[in-house]
């Protein structure tokens, strides 16, 4: 599972709960450049991909996943408007209930 | 009346006979003595001159073209060498505005004499064979007589029956007036009150035009009116301005070519929508401005439709918006930017509290029960960022909180009036609701398949309105006074207390848990409520 985000407490934080749901982090990356890279090269399932990056967006990524046909969730504190309709959002902050449900509802949908 | 003042009925069109012997008699002497012509001679040149009065009035580009005119016609039709006319001013007071071998002092000595009010209706001439031997008071028969006038007659000019004036003809020596030259002399002033009536009715038409065309025309926002397919018919300076556009270039303007390529079909379905139903419409959308640069023009247009009721198009207002749409766009921006931040920062919190409390030191019950308490910080966030931080509906807070607290929705029933919560109280009441949430999932009438929950709340008439609010749980297993007392406790009866400035009462019935909140409702910061 890859995780981009740029808040090593909050990457902990979900490196930690997808270890106890039984997933292995790839990553985190913290910048656009070092998550596009993961993006491209790794053997990944899912990926949970905070919407700024340093005040960059990370669409970059999310778009080589989509290439790649890996589902990508999106983190964000925006709120839902902030990515386009159809897109799986995680508003932050979550628990680790939610991110379980939305990586289940991601995997069956995908 | 006396004998020598000769009074017509207009109705009648008839003279009153001279009534003495030598009155009658002196007639025939003036008749014979102005070497009259045969009548029916009289007639036809009558008739001459009466068309071309009528057509010289009508030509008469100013009121001097038309009082000359009417002189003219007076000298010649009725025979005499000097003439005036008289109209009533603003004041109702008749006044001088033509005339013919009069001198000043004369004038100035009879200004606003007048036989008649301006109220009369459809007055009689009146005519006076010779004025010394009127009834006339002695110091105006004497200013007459002064002037070398002793035959003179008032003939009314008539507007619609209404007296708008009078014409005078005045003779050397004492003169008596033929039916004949009456009927002419009437006819004459109804002639020139038509022409001069119409005449003032055009010339306050055209300044009222031009006191309007002006208005439109140097108003401080930008005035356009289109035709009825939406083409532009008029532009007023200050839109002329805005796009460049000469006065002679105006109709002819394309001006759905300025539209920004992102509007252009927005504000098209608009306009077209609006003309098509012949309504009101207010239109925002960027237009180019002769310098190249894009303004957000706010337009409200407004349809409008001819003496018959026919749709003649549209006329608006357009009002340059950019600054405040500019402003407005950077406030949302910034609270978004604060709202993920703040959210992106309890999200943080909650890497912390985990970092911090390993499993070792406390149990993942506690850190799932804290995360979810930030969490519906969180979402109280969210919607208090969809109102600019202004406020909350109460409604809304419930239904979010209930929905995030993983709670059945079908087994809490919600009712209350529309409140708005200001900020720090919205904040409060979701805290406080996700502990109830919680705590009725874990223990309480959730903990089982049948209990249910009634939220409901009312909030008492101003000056100061009192929100109550009321958790009444019922159907879950029995309730028994907790044993201690936790964060969701404290939270409830000290902090929710504390932030609302209010009573909070939890009263543990065996029935189900009774949670009542009482306190002052706050006035939202730009709340409508």
């Amino acid at each position: 599972m890859l995780v981009v985000e740029d808040e090593a407490l909050i990457a902990a934080m979900v490196e930690d709960m997808l270890a106890s749901l039984g997933a292995v982090t790839v990553g985190p990356a913290g910048t656009l450049e070092k998550a596009m890279a993961l993006a491209a090269s790794e053997e990944i399932d899912a990926a949970i991909v905070d919407l700024n990056l340093r005040s960059e967006r990370s669409d970059p990524v999310a778009e080589i996943l989509r290439q790649r046909n890996i589902p990508v969730l999106f983190a964000t504190g925006y709120g839902a408007g902030a990515v386009a309709d159809g897109e799986r959002v995680l508003e932050k902050p979550y628990t680790m209930d939610k991110l379980s449900a939305a990586l289940t509802t991601t995997f069956k949908d995908h | 009346m006396t004998e020598s003042v000769q009074r017509r009925s207009g109705a009648e069109g008839e003279a009153l006979p001279p009534s003495s012997a030598p009155e009658r008699a002196a007639a025939e002497v003036a008749a014979l003595a102005s070497g009259r012509e045969n009548s029916a001679a009289a007639r036809v040149r009558e008739l001459a001159a009466l068309y071309r009065l009528a057509e010289q009035l009508q030509a008469a580009q100013s009121f001097e073209e038309l009082y000359e005119a009417a002189l003219d016609s007076i000298v010649d039709a009725l025979r005499c060498q000097r003439a005036s006319i008289l109209l009533f001013d603003n004041a109702g007071i008749m006044r001088f505005v033509a005339w013919r071998g009069l001198s000043e002092g004369y004038r100035t000595a009879v200004d606003g004499h007048s036989p008649w009010t301006p109220d009369v209706r459809d007055p009689a001439p009146i005519c006076v064979t010779d004025i010394l031997t009127s009834s006339e008071p002695d110091a105006l028969k004497a200013t007459i007589a002064a002037e070398g006038i002793r035959g003179l007659a008032f003939i009314p000019l008539i507007s619609g029956r209404r007296l708008v004036g009078k014409f005078m003809c005045y003779y050397p020596a004492p003169h008596v007036f033929t039916d004949d030259e009456v009927n002419l002399a009437h006819t004459i002033g109804r002639q020139l009150g038509l022409a001069v009536a119409r005449r003032k009715a055009e010339d306050e038409l055209r300044n009222s035009e031009e006191r309007f065309r002006l208005m439109a025309e140097h108003a401080p926002v930008m005035i356009w009116v289109s035709d009825a397919q939406g083409r532009c018919l008029h532009l007023n300076r200050m839109l002329r301005t805005f796009w460049g556009v000469d006065e002679a270039a105006m109709a002819s303007f394309d001006w759905g070519s300025t539209i920004h390529p992102e509007d252009a079909a927005n504000v098209a379905s608009q306009i077209g929508e609006a003309l098509a139903g012949r309504r009101s419409v207010t239109i925002t959308g960027r237009y180019r401005d002769a310098k190249g640069r894009y303004r957000v023009l706010q337009t409200s247009a407004t349809p409008r439709f001819s003496h018959d009721g026919d749709f003649a198009g549209m006329i608006g207002v357009n009002v340059d918006i950019t600054e405040r749409a500019e402003a407005e766009e950077q406030r949302e921006l910034l609270l978004s930017e604060l709202n993920h931040r703040v959210k992106n920062t309890l999200a943080v919190v909650q890497g912390i509290a985990r970092q911090t409390f390993k499993q070792d030191m406390i149990s993942s019950v506690a850190l799932a029960a804290f995360e979810d308490r930030l969490q519906a910080l969180g979402q109280a966030q969210n919607l208090l960022t969809q109102s600019n931080w202004q406020s909350a509906l109460l409604d809304q807070l419930a239904d979010l909180v209930i929905k995030t607290s993983g709670v059945t929705r079908e087994r809490v029933s919600v009712s209350g009036p529309t409140i708005l919560l200001p900020p720090k109280e919205a904040l409060a009441i979701a805290l406080a609701l996700h502990e109830l949430c919680t705590n009725a999932r874990k223990y309480g009438a959730l903990s089982n398949p049948s209990g249910r929950i009634a939220l409901d709340w009312t909030a008492s008439e101003a000056p100061q309105p009192i929100l109550r609010l009321a958790w009444r749980e019922s159907g879950g297993p029995p309730v028994s006074q907790p044993e201690h007392r936790g964060f969701g406790t404290l939270l409830l009866r000290r902090a929710l207390a504390h932030d609302l400035n209010g009573e909070v009462d939890l009263s543990f019935e065996p029935s189900g848990l009774i949670c009542r909140i009482e306190a002052p409702l706050m006035k939202a910061p730009g709340g409508f409520m």
